[in-house]
């Protein structure tokens, strides 16, 4: 028993989950072979790491890796230092590309007559559903959204504002379709795409 | 183990995306489980958990070897949850040691703690995130008490005052707790 008591007391955590060496954990069970609030104590400890380690967590699991190596795939080779832009910036982005893409259909209309060979928008493009998001909606409350419905941005915004959207792979896209239309705070207009 | 994983980093650095599938499978649940018991908050965990693999993903390149692979993860983790801290400019809480013998009454009580997973839950959420990130990672990875002062950069004497405290401040919760319910 070299060292103080209260100097013991500080190794308990590491003595209740097995990582201290050997030495210091001699010493310390000679301690709690004779302090008795220490070893009440070092029990307790016990209880709450076996409590911790055989609590249930629903992680990500393979969503987040499907989540993770579509991104890896949008951002490219690995080994780089780019850093992807936040959410915020993309939300910006997206609202900005919006209003130009808006002013330059304006411009087109404006100034030529209709094309030749005109082929709908929506033709060969991604998504089971198309959504118009409320102008106050936070991206933060449109992603929840989206995760908790298991859906993903595919495509857009389109020059009006639309985004297609499709369940992730096993979702229920009647269900989230559903719960879209409920969210009016959020969702402004939702159509099943035609594709 | 180790080895294996200092391997899998070497090949994401080289842009191989089945490693980073594996490196993910072997770490993103005791990961993800460390997030969340400092958010409390399951998509945001699952956000942060999504960036802690993106950043491997991008700065494998930089990682030396020097420190194990899973110091190195948990410890981007540990930084990221800071930053969401931060940004949400959160004040937590209990930092104050109460000054009553309810350490020993609840070490003496015993409180069959395998029932009580819902009040050992409610006082980790009322530790400040220094002390809850050290008893996550004490008690649910097992880690040393070097792997935890280099996850949060700082030494390990703090480390060990950090998990003294919060030691004091979860024992004192659970007996408040359990005696209260007792006389409910």
């Amino acid at each position: 028993m070299s060292r103080a008591r209260d100097l013991i007391e500080l190794d308990l955590p590491f003595h209740v989950n097995g990582t201290l060496d050997a030495e210091a954990r001699a010493e310390l069970d000679a301690w709690l072979e004779t302090d008795e609030l220490l070893h009440a104590e070092a029990a307790s400890l016990a209880i709450i790491r076996d409590e911790m380690q055989a609590e249930e967590v629903r992680s990500p699991g393979e969503f987040g890796l499907a989540r993770l190596m579509r991104d890896v795939g949008r951002e490219g080779a690995g080994g780089g230092a780019v850093q992807a832009p936040s959410r915020t910036w993309i939300w910006q982005a997206a609202a900005a590309v919006a209003v130009i893409g808006f002013l330059a259909q304006a411009v087109l209309m404006r100034d030529q007559a209709a094309p030749q060979g005109y082929e709908l928008a929506s033709a060969g493009v991604p998504g089971a559903l198309v959504v118009a998001f409320a102008p106050l909606a936070t991206e933060e409350s449109i992603r929840s959204l989206l995760v908790g419905q298991g859906l993903e941005i595919v495509a857009g915004p389109s020059a009006l504002g639309l985004y297609r959207l499709d369940v992730i792979e096993g979702g229920d896209l009647e269900a989230a379709s559903a719960a879209l239309r409920a969210a009016a705070d959020i969702v402004e207009s939702v159509e099943n795409a035609e594709n | 183990m180790s080895e294996d994983h200092h391997f899998l980093v070497q090949q994401i650095a080289k842009g191989d995306k089945q490693a980073l599938a594996a490196l993910y499978r072997a770490y993103e649940r005791p990961c993800y489980k460390f997030i969340v018991s400092r958010l409390n908050d399951p998509h945001e965990a699952a956000d942060i958990l999504h960036e802690v693999f993106m950043d491997i993903w991008r700065v494998a390149a930089s990682f030396e070897g020097r420190s194990q692979v899973r110091t190195w993860i948990f410890g981007i983790a540990y930084r990221k949850v800071i930053d969401v801290h931060r940004k949400r400019g959160r004040v937590t809480v209990t930092d104050e040691v109460p000054e009553t013998g309810d350490v020993a009454e609840a070490a003496d009580a015993g409180y069959a703690a395998k029932q009580e997973a819902e009040h050992l839950a409610f006082c980790m959420g009322t530790l400040s995130d220094d002390h809850r990130s050290a008893v996550s990672l004490a008690f649910y990875e097992d880690m040393t008490c070097a792997e935890i002062a280099e996850i949060a950069g700082v030494p390990e004497g703090t480390i060990k005052s950090r998990l003294h405290h919060a030691k004091k401040l979860l024992l004192h919760c659970l007996s408040g707790r359990i005696k209260g319910r007792a006389v409910a």
